[in-house]
């Protein structure tokens, strides 16, 4: 993989270049998988199991008015915005940015990264498929009830 | 099947609290964040009714720690129960990897809880999962109040096999540790790749 070519590097130069404050990559099952630009005011993990019922609720709304799905969600704040896209089927991208007057520059850095990110992030899927390493295995198994049982058995 | 980020080593589990309306999904939630100490879990986010009931989701983070170099996270969540919000629990159900059903124990209730669980049947084979064979705990909640339907009933009731049951009074604690214990361990022990 090229280093300019991975998914952190892309969404960076994207925040970059479209003047945004964060830009978050998200799974259609919330769970966020990259972030870019100022995070520190935002609760990532929350941010994004939101987003995510957001756009599941949007596709919804969508089918009920014969539309497979909406494909930009965007929400006007007073100071700060946020636009939604689609990555792909299964993951979004969300760019908060403040200057709404960049709204065309968002939406236009947003279009042409896209692909790039979704080819980047099948990259990644394919290469960790080659790998060997193993998850779910007796011992990572053992290992993860041990530390379940740990948190819960004092309470 | 769980969310693995290879690039940053992380695993996330996604359980739902899933049951009728008021039965108690969001009091197990906010009993277990509130006795979970601060460097396991992430901020709780709560979306209710001026009703104070689930208009969408309630959740939380939980970290587990590290297991063979991955961080395991659970991502908490809870459906509303109202009958008309079909369609979030169907959306909040994609994509989790087990179930806790908050049944209330009150025998006036005892068609509402079936008629949950059925719908609960029929939102998981939505998304392809036989819930035969799905990570799951059944919690029989309310058990402080009078006019409860005995233990057993539900499972004769659904034909249940197997099942792990819990009795609970969520409003102090009673068997909330014990089914989320439970839950996590089933969701580990049935995980594959």
């Amino acid at each position: 993989m090229e280093p300019n070519d991975d998914v952190k590097t892309i969404l960076g130069n994207l925040i970059q270049k479209s003047g945004a404050l964060t830009g978050l990559l998200v799974t259609k099952e919330g769970v966020s998988i990259a972030a870019q630009g100022d995070t520190s005011y935002l609760n990532t993990t929350a941010m994004s199991a939101l987003v995510a019922g957001m756009f599941s609720a949007t596709k919804e709304v969508a089918r009920m008015v014969g539309e497979t799905q909406f494909s930009i969600l965007l929400q006007q704040g007073e100071n700060r915005h946020i636009h939604i896209s689609l990555v792909h089927a299964s993951t979004m991208m969300v760019i908060i940015f403040e200057d709404y007057q960049r709204i065309g520059l968002v939406r236009h850095e947003a279009r042409k990264g896209s692909d790039m990110l979704a080819q980047a992030l099948a990259r990644e899927e394919s290469s960790h498929m080659s790998s060997d390493e193993k998850i779910a295995t007796p011992q990572f198994k053992e290992y993860a009830l041990n530390l379940i049982d740990k948190i819960f058995e004092a309470k | 099947m769980p969310h693995i980020n290879y690039r940053d080593r992380e695993i996330s589990f996604k359980i739902v609290y899933y049951g009728p309306g008021l039965s108690g999904k969001t009091t197990n939630l906010v009993y277990i964040h509130e006795v979970l100490d601060p460097d396991r879990k992430g901020e709780i986010v709560v979306l209710d009714t001026a009703e104070e009931r689930t208009l969408f989701f309630d959740f939380f983070p939980m970290e587990l720690g590290r297991v063979e170099g991955y961080s395991i996270r659970f991502n908490m969540y809870t459906v509303p129960g109202q009958a008309y919000y079909e369609a979030s629990r169907r959306l909040i159900l994609e994509g989790s990897d087990g179930v806790v059903f908050v049944a209330d124990s009150q025998s006036e209730r005892l068609e509402d809880n079936i008629m949950s669980f059925q719908m609960l049947r029929d939102n998981l084979a939505d998304y392809g999962e036989d819930w035969s064979h799905f990570p799951m705990v059944l919690q029989y909640n309310k058990r402080d109040l009078s006019g409860l339907v005995p233990v057993g009933t539900l499972e004769n009731e659904l034909r249940l096999d197997g099942i792990p049951v819990f009795e609970a009074v969520a409003t102090v604690g009673i068997g909330v540790m014990e089914t989320i214990r439970m839950a996590s361990r089933q969701v580990i022990e049935k995980f594959q790749m």
